[in-house]
């Protein structure tokens, strides 16, 4: 029975601490945003086919893409520079602010 | 006169690239039918690792037609998404993508 209330506990406590770290703040990933502007638009809309819209994407989406990037499993020269100072949180934030804009939607059936 | 002549020539070429470089919506709406089993379904989830299947609607196409090439090379690697890209045309990618463009407006 101990041994069952402890796996309980800690399920819920590492269900509890993902959901916060997927949460993301929104104004601090503003804050980091300032690099991104420049080609993604300021808000996440882009002016130009080479960049993609990134307003409205799901924030887990972009975390997973920009770790890619990161690691290299994506190999795109500009985007490995602009995330290798960011940490996972500062990926985290900066999707949530993304997602928050309007922009890209769920294609229509 | 032969300065008009070449004027007209670059011209001619400049509108055949556009041609050549805007898909057709109407077109890809068919020939993207098999994207939407993903794409077109509200915050699907890709299995393991679990994350949502990106939005495309709005998306810019020249953007879509270079992720859809990347994925046919293997430069980005997906095995599904492999799988749909790897018997696409170039034209069939612009048609897809210019009906992924205009679906978000």
């Amino acid at each position: 029975m101990k041994q069952l209330i402890k796996m309980v506990f800690a399920v819920v406590l590492i269900a509890a601490s993902t959901s916060v770290l997927a949460v993301g703040d929104i104004e601090a990933g503003k804050q980091k945003s300032t690099a991104c502007a420049a080609c993604h638009g300021v808000y996440g809309v882009s002016a130009s086919a080479m960049f993609p819209t990134i307003a409205g994407q799901h924030a887990d989406y972009m975390v997973k893409a920009l770790k890619a990037y990161k690691s290299g499993e994506r190999n795109n020269p500009i985007m490995q520079g602009s995330v290798a100072g960011l940490s996972d949180e500062d990926m985290v934030n900066l999707a949530a602010y993304f997602a928050s804009q309007a922009g890209l939607k769920t294609l229509k059936k | 006169m032969k300065r008009l002549l070449a004027g007209v020539l670059v011209l001619g070429m400049a509108f055949s690239v556009t041609a050549n470089a805007a898909g057709d919506a109407a077109l890809g709406a068919i020939k993207g039918q098999t994207c939407l089993g993903c794409h077109g379904v509200k915050n699907y989830n890709n299995a393991y690792p679990t994350y949502h299947v990106p939005k495309l609607a709005g998306q810019h196409a020249g953007y879509l037609v270079a992720a859809m090439k990347a994925y046919k090379v293997g430069a980005r690697t997906h095995a599904t998404m492999y799988g749909n890209v790897v018997d696409l045309s170039e034209q069939d990618m612009q048609d897809i993508a210019a009906y992924f463009e205009q679906d978000g407006k």
